[in-house]
């Protein structure tokens, strides 16, 4: 479980016109329970991956606490993986060896890792590509990789940033069905930020809709659909729609208040 | 590839043909026909003249190409790593960077003597900055995601450093070291002519004093050809190290 307390993040900024300080933060408060799949939504520059990498240990928070399982996070940890927008493939290295570094800094004896990376990118349907370079795949594919990566070292939680933001339309829906199908196979606490309502919505158990900067909860909404979901059916649940105008009115309400 | 090998080639008989024709009919010492410089590169081969004085010239460009190397890169490193030694050094690091280095051949003579020390230390002063500011650009220059992700997966500074930077920065630092190399070469034939002289540029002086100007453009275009081989062997080696950056590049 993961639990988001009170949490509150400043950056100091130096530029020409000297420092100056951004409230990323204020006051977020939500927990995540364990395998669970929430969404984090929010406008641009709501802090919304702030906040992911902060639950990843990457950047420290300025005041409140974030406990996974009642433990404190001061660092990243075994138990959890990124999976970053841009993917952050290593160009010089080829897929497979992508995969395997995450089991590398593990200290994971060559013969396993090449295993245990062969075993995820069967899982993500990479095989034919193990010894493609990054640059050599699609956007699509590259992300493929990068959740390889990520499920390689068996994390209990699975951070994402904006994982399917950088690919083509149809490529990010096939790529959503393909992660609830993995998610429902290996069953992981998984931290999703988006900000497609359409995704939120489809994937998550609960949906946290963030406010403008500096970045506050405005709600937790339930998505009330039942899984597995054929995406083609829940797009036409009507609650599917409900949800998804409700935090669409929801995400304008919170800009509108803001200015 | 094809069509470029095809066009230098052009090039260079076109350029060989108008120089024949100039020598000819402008029958000057000063600009001999080619088919005499090419008399004058046999005869200085076949008297045992050319290859031993190339051979230490290319001996003493090595010796202090490597130094360069080694100390350049780790300089580098230090530099594109750590803020502090950046500070520290980069004002003159740049300043001699873009100093003329033939003025520091005095000092260098007062320092080691007229010895291959001093030609050695020329050639390591030609060939060392470019390299190190190469390295630190391409330290600093490293995508702050890749090291973001590294850190995520639980990288310490070292693995950062190893897995990360030096990787990431290894084309910037081939780059210097191809350009390393040709300041080498400069370094090389002006210590030989400056210094004691010796090698190559010792050829050249001497060459050009007494108005043998047939051998002097032999031993010229002798070393730009060994240039053109000492850069393509650097070619070679950066290919290797970095295809994964050149087929991005040709993409």
């Amino acid at each position: 479980m993961v639990e988001i307390q009170r949490v509150a993040k400043t950056f100091r900024t130096a530029g020409r016109n000297g420092t100056g300080e951004v409230k990323a933060l204020a006051d977020v408060s939500f927990s995540v329970r364990e395998n669970e799949f929430i969404s984090i939504i929010g406008p641009s520059g709501c802090g919304k991956t702030t906040l992911l990498k902060m639950i990843d240990g990457l950047i420290p928070y300025d005041s409140g606490n974030i406990l996974i399982d009642g433990k404190q996070v001061i660092a990243p940890g075994p138990d959890r993986a990124v999976v970053f927008q841009s993917f952050a493939l290593l160009p010089w290295r080829t897929v497979l060896a992508n995969v395997e570094f995450s089991l590398e800094l593990r200290q994971l004896p060559k013969e396993q890792r090449t295993k245990i990376a062969r075993d995820y990118l069967k899982r993500v349907g990479l095989t034919d590509f193990e010894s493609h370079y990054p640059h050599e795949l699609s956007g699509g594919m590259q992300q493929r990789a990068g959740l390889a990566r990520a499920l390689a070292v068996n994390p209990a939680i699975l951070l994402m940033d904006e994982p399917f933001g950088a690919v083509d339309a149809q490529t990010r829906q096939l790529l959503q069905e393909e992660l609830l199908e993995l998610w429902q196979r290996e069953r992981k606490t998984v931290v999703f930020i988006t900000h497609s309502m359409d995704e939120a919505v489809y994937l998550s158990d609960r949906v946290v809709v963030m406010t403008p900067r500096p970045g506050k909860v405005a709600e937790v909404l339930d998505v009330p659909l039942p899984r597995p979901r054929a995406a083609e059916d829940v797009r036409r649940d009507p609650k599917f729609v409900d949800l998804t105008n409700y935090i669409w009115d929801s995400l304008k309400k919170t800009m509108e208040n803001h200015h | 590839m094809k069509n470029r090998a095809g066009a230098n080639l052009v090039s260079i008989a076109s350029l060989a043909i108008l120089w024949e024709l100039a020598g000819r009919i402008l029958d000057s010492v000063l600009i001999p026909p080619l088919s005499k410089i090419g008399a004058a590169w046999w005869k200085l081969l076949a008297g045992g003249k050319l290859l031993p004085n190339l051979a230490a010239s290319l001996g003493t460009m090595a010796a202090g190409f490597v130094l360069a190397a080694l100390v350049g890169i780790v300089i580098g490193l230090l530099m594109g790593r750590f803020r502090a030694v950046e500070h520290f050094l980069d004002l003159y690091i740049n300043s001699l960077m873009s100093a003329p280095t033939t003025a520091f051949v005095p000092v260098l003579i007062l320092w080691f003597g007229l010895g291959v020390e001093s030609r050695i230390a020329v050639v390591f002063l030609f060939a060392v900055f470019v390299i190190v500011i190469n390295t630190m650009t391409g330290v600093k220059q490293v995508d702050s995601v890749l090291v973001e992700m590294a850190r995520s997966f639980g990288a310490k500074e070292r693995e950062v450093f190893l897995k990360i930077m030096l990787p990431a920065a290894m084309p910037a630092i081939m780059a210097g070291i191809r350009l390393g190399m040709g300041r080498a070469v400069k370094g090389m034939v002006t210590a030989e002519m400056l210094l004691t002289l010796t090698g190559v540029g010792g050829m050249i002086m001497q060459y050009g004093s007494s108005f043998a100007t047939d051998a002097l453009f032999a031993v010229i275009l002798t070393i730009l050809i060994v240039a053109m081989i000492t850069m393509r062997l650097v070619q070679t080696v950066d290919h290797r190290l970095t295809g994964w950056k050149v087929e991005v590049a040709v993409e």
